[in-house]
């Protein structure tokens, strides 16, 4: 499996918890997709992943605590083509690769409003990695190879 | 994100540019259950504008999609570029919605 650690750190961005911060996240993305020459399937992938995982951070990381949000998030470059992107928060311990792949619904009536995040995720990327570090989850998202 | 809304015949069309994203998420849900509320025909939504669209956009589209069936009115989508019908695909989106 690809890992951060084999590549090269480009760049890092703190963001908040809001909602409207996410905004921020996906902003700094698309800016280091233009200065890096990215296929678009790869910022694609990137973006949609590091807009799901953030979205349940900040929806359920941090709910009834009373702890001062840290969200950190990486970008690394990797061996052959590959891109990396590593978010790190201080939120309630949640691993997204345990989610069950939601059941294809027969009909609008029976469709389950969620759990698609991280259905999407799994397809567009090429790894989902989890991990708990002492207070801290950790999320690496790695897209597929250019090409 | 942007709509533009125009009645055709007995069904609205909302044309929808820009972003479906989770910010963005909760005024499109919005605007379409005005629509769903404001009017009885049915509605077709153009994605020929949307260029990124996220779960929380799904979830939009799903929300009004439940009201309109349970009117027993017809909510459609059309003209979804490649990107934005592999995320329908994906999700199993697809056979929910009548996509033109």
């Amino acid at each position: 499996m690809a890992t951060p650690e084999a590549g090269t750190l480009v760049s890092t961005i703190d963001v908040g918890a809001r909602i409207d911060d996410i905004t921020d996240a996906t902003g700094w993305l698309g800016t280091l997709a233009d200065e890096q020459g990215w296929p678009d399937a790869t910022r694609f992938a990137l973006e949609l992943s590091l807009e799901e995982a953030l979205t349940n951070v900040v929806s359920y990381g941090f709910a009834g605590t009373d702890r001062q949000p840290r969200i950190r998030i990486e970008c690394w470059r990797l061996p052959e083509g590959r891109v990396a992107v590593r978010l790190i928060d201080n939120g309630v311990p949640f691993d997204p690769t345990s989610i069950a792949e939601p059941v294809v619904p027969d009909s609008i009536e029976d469709a389950k409003i969620g759990g698609h995040g991280v259905q999407l995720m799994r397809h567009f990327l090429e790894t989902l990695d989890y991990n708990r570090e002492g207070e801290e989850n950790r999320l690496t998202l790695v897209a597929k190879p250019a090409g | 994100m942007h709509i533009e809304r125009e009645q055709v015949g007995s069904d609205v069309v909302l044309k929808v540019a820009g972003r479906l994203d989770t910010p963005n998420a909760k005024p499109f849900e919005a605007s379409l259950m005005e629509v769903v509320s404001m009017t009885d025909g049915g509605i077709v939504v153009n994605l020929a504008g949307v260029d990124y669209v996220s779960s929380s956009g799904l979830r939009a589209l799903l929300v009004a999609g439940k009201a309109m069936r349970g009117a027993k009115r017809k909510l459609a989508l059309s003209s979804l570029q490649p990107q934005i019908r592999e995320v329908f695909d994906i999700s199993g989106f697809s056979t929910l919605f009548e996509i033109n």
